[in-house]
């Protein structure tokens, strides 16, 4: 495998991570906004107490694809940040106010009940976010920027407002939903448990009924994502994935509750490791091949020597952090518990 | 309206100014945490335990302030300097990659030290401090070695305007890396020790003279009496490698227009380039030259020697540079007084005239590293890489980068107000109750 492929599976290796873990905290302020029953308090309650120690470290990956795109391919991330400067406007200002609520929030928390300000400003900014990721990404896959010598000719809005760019991103936002209610399910135990069971079916549902439904729009909207979709290699993956989604939803309904978090995290890891297969040998559709864009080897090689050097720190510290912060939460009583504060 | 390259210019610069004193703290605080809570398990002094409590609450709001400002540095990489970002990537991307898993670690750790209190072991608690302070520095390191890099570019060729036979380890270790790299680190502990030592000098100012207050002032004040003077020398080194390398920024931070033999010091003035001439300066004759070249005759090069296209403002860097020097000889001299009184009583008593002198270097410290890096990044223009690429030809092709300058100046405000308020609300609660060592520290 040439170094530029590897340098690629890196970045979507990178999203599929911030997918798996960020993801479920954007999915976090999605149920935040949800919370309905008379349990609405203890679920935004539980959901909050779970991402507490672990959104600044899950927010990380985010930072690693962006500096492994610049690194390994400095002009492609130029032209996509040019390309989608107003999707990822949107995003980053989500990004922004989504932390920063969530930190005030948790800092300033005295237990309050209801939806305070940040709490509000908190889940719109965790909808909006992922919506406006899932519609670049569906740009950059339905072919819509265009580039012409190594220059940006698309609009500022047309290659993104489209039918499979929204549908891209109303996916984007269902996965982050899908994941945090099988998350917490796992966490949780007595009623709460039931509550996030009832999300966890509903949200592989909608999930299953927004990618199909994705399928004619690619057609209509998104011809090289079309064309390559039906290649043996992103067909097989697709497949995997949908049969991944349809074995958590037998999950769930079957109550395997330890089976919940891997089959939720490898739905989602199986779709966008099909969107990465659809892509592939190209990084943006359907101009740049990833051959093209690459970084020289140099900088290629100094990239992927450090990476398990990286790792190997890395790996042993995230285990003991989810291992330190996982226990169940269950009805009431728990409150501030383990915060030590 | 501005255009677009003036927008980009200033929403980078406010970003940079914002995001810095969250990344100053962030590597500042970890030290102090490191220390307070290592000697509350050494001696059992349950005053040091709470102050760690107190100041880990802090940091992990202001990390996560550090953390989303930094992405929005990120991205603005791409979104305001694509033509910077596509040449310099391959080259300075690498130490980029690496701060992210200094990132990581510090993320990580930030975490098991903040909501790990009940359940780590003291001694497992308290050495999570290490990695953090180790991390940030790293995160330091990398940065500033790629802003380094921008001011003597190294470890790649040029051939047909594309960047070739690249090594982006050459690229990291340039020339201007270790100066940059010690002096802009060191500063971190020096503002976060003042800081810390002048929020408790005003406590003690409003009267309460507690064990507590006057503990965590003398600790905050010892971390920047050590740090104080190597800022000043490593400071000195810099303006050294500056009048070498960078003979242009070193006479705009002087004021120099004309090149002189036994060029003086000037302290204060303003340049003006109209006249060419820096008026109601304080001349200390001949030390400028001592100051750059060991020697009081040396000639120094002045910015009418240069073309007048590629110079920097020197309105802008004279007196930033004059800043920043000033607040380092004021921080010294607190520190002196300080400790030399309590070295000469055999006691810490500080009287209200000395405890104002700390108070006043709660900002000071972060004004310094603004002032600093003003110089550093307005004496660099009018290259975005030096006498390699300029400012106006590394930023991005689209319009309307006016709005985006308006949007984020309103985030920023937000953001500041949201934290001023919640600190406020912070200071005013109660301390913990008093608790022993080890509790709190529960479960292992
Ligand atoms: C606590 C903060 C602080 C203090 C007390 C000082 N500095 Fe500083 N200075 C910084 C914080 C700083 C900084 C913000 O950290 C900079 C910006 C870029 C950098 O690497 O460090 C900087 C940059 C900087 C530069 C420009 C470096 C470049 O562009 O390559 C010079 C020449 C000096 N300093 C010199 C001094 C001298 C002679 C000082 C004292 C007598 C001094 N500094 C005190
Ligand atoms: C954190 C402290 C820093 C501050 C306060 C700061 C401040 C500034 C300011 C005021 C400008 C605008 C200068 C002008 O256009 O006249 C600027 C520009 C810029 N800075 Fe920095 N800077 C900092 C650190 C860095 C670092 C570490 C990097 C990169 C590694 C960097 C990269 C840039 C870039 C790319 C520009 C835009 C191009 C230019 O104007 O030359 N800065 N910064
Ligand atoms: C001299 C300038 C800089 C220093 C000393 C510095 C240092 C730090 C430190 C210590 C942190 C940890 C978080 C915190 O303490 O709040 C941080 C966060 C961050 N910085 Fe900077 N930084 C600088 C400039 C930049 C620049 C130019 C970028 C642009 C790429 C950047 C990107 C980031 C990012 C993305 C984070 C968030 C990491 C996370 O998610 O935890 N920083 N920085």
């Amino acid at each position: 495998m040439s170094l530029e492929n590897l340098a690629a599976g890196v970045v979507l290796l990178g999203l599929i991570a911030y997918a798996m873990f960020g993801g479920a905290d954007f999915g976090g302020g999605v149920w935040t906004a949800l919370a309905w029953g008379p349990r609405a308090t203890q679920q935004r309650e539980a959901i909050f107490r779970a991402m507490g120690p672990v959104w600044e470290t899950n927010h990380v990956w985010l930072i690693l694809v962006v500096v492994t795109l610049f690194t390994a391919f400095p002009s492609a991330f130029a032209d996509l940040f040019t390309a989608l400067l107003v999707p990822l406007l949107i995003a980053l200002v989500g990004i922004v106010f989504r932390g920063a609520a969530f930190a005030f929030r948790h800092f300033g928390s005295s237990g309050e009940a209801g939806l305070p300000a940040t709490g509000i400003v908190f889940s719109v900014a965790s909808i909006i976010t992922p919506m406006t990721m899932g519609m670049a990404l569906g740009a950059v896959a339905g072919g819509h920027i265009t580039i012409e010598n190594g220059v940006v000719t698309s609009g500022l809005y047309e290659p993104w407002l489209r039918p499979f760019s929204v549908i891209c991103g109303l996916i984007a936002v269902t996965m982050c939903g899908f994941l945090t209610a099988y998350y917490m399910a796992t966490r949780s135990t007595g009623q709460l448990l039931e509550d996030f069971r009832k999300r966890g079916l509903a949200a592989s549902l909608v999930l299953g009924a927004l990618t199909t439904i994705a399928i004619p729009i690619a057609y209509w909207d998104a011809d090289p994502f079309w064309d390559r979709l039906l290649e043996p290699a992103p067909l097989a993956v697709m497949g995997a994935a949908v049969v991944m989604g349809l074995a958590s939803l037998v999950v769930l309904w079957q109550r395997w509750y330890v089976l919940a978090p891997p089959v939720a995290a490898g739905t989602v890891a199986l779709v966008i490791a099909g969107w990465g297969a659809v892509q592939y040998p190209y990084l943006i559709l359907p101009n740049e091949r990833i051959s093209d864009v690459a970084a020289g080897h140099a900088t290629l090689g100094a990239f992927l020597i450090a990476l398990p050097i990286g790792a190997v720190i890395l790996i042993p510290s995230l285990v003991l952090l989810y291992a330190t912060f996982s226990e169940k939460t269950g009805g009431p009583g728990v409150e501030g518990e383990g915060y030590g504060y | 309206m501005f255009d677009t390259v003036t927008s980009a210019r200033a929403l980078m610069g406010l970003s940079l100014a914002f995001h810095i004193i969250f990344a100053t703290i962030g590597i500042g605080l970890p030290l102090l945490l490191l220390i307070a809570e290592g000697i509350a398990l050494r001696s059992g002094d349950e005053t040091y335990l709470r102050m760690a409590k107190r100041w880990g609450r802090v940091a992990a709001v202001l990390f996560a302030v550090g953390a989303v400002s930094g992405t929005i540095l990120s991205f603005e990489f791409g979104l305001l300097w694509p033509t910077w970002i596509e040449f310099s990537g391959g080259i300075i991307g690498f130490p980029f990659a690496l701060e992210g898993f200094a990132f990581f670690t510090e993320a990580i750790f930030l975490a098991l030290y903040i909501y790990g209190w009940d359940r780590l072991s003291p001694k497992a608690h308290w050495l999570c401090t290490i990695p953090l302070v180790v991390s940030s520095a790293a995160s330091a390191f990398f940065v500033i070695s790629a802003n380094a890099w921008m001011n003597q570019p190294a470890g790649f060729e040029v051939i047909n305007g594309k960047a070739v036979n690249v090594d982006p380890i050459a690229a990291m270790f340039n020339s201007a890396m270790p100066y940059q790299v010690t002096h802009g680190t060191l500063a971190s502990y020096v503002a976060t020790g003042f800081a810390v030592a002048g929020v408790y000098a005003i406590a003690m100012l409003r009267g309460d003279r507690s064990d507590y207050n006057k503990k965590a002032l003398v600790l905050g004040l010892a971390v920047a009496a050590v740090f104080t003077p190597l800022q000043i020398v490593s400071g000195d080194l810099s303006g050294r490698f500056l009048a070498h390398h960078q003979p242009e920024k070193f006479a705009a931070m002087e004021g120099q227009f004309e090149t002189e033999k036994g060029a003086p010091l000037r302290i204060g003035g303003f340049p003006d380039p109209e006249d060419k001439t820096t008026r109601y300066a304080i001349e200390v004759p001949k030390l400028g030259s001592f100051l750059a070249f060991e020697d009081f005759n040396a000639e120094v090069r002045g910015l009418n020697s240069f073309p007048q296209d590629d110079i920097p403002d020197a309105r802008l860097v004279h007196p930033f540079f004059q800043v920043m020097v000033g607040i380092a000889f004021f921080m010294l001299f607190v520190v002196v007084w300080f400790f030399g009184l309590a070295w000469w009583r055999k006691r810490i008593d500080p009287g209200r005239l000395l405890l104002l002198a700390v108070a006043v270097t709660v900002p000071l410290g972060f004004v310094a590293i603004e002032a600093g890096w003003f110089v550093t990044e307005f004496g660099r223009q009018p290259w975005i890489i030096y006498h390699l690429m300029r400012t106006a030809d590394g930023s991005t092709p689209r319009e309307g980068i006016a709005w985006v300058l308006m949007v984020f100046a309103l985030v920023y405000v937000a953001l500041a107000a949201g934290l001023a308020l919640l600190l406020l609300r912070e200071q005013r609660r109660p301390l913990e109750p008093r608790a022993q060592v080890g509790e709190g520290h529960g479960v292992a």
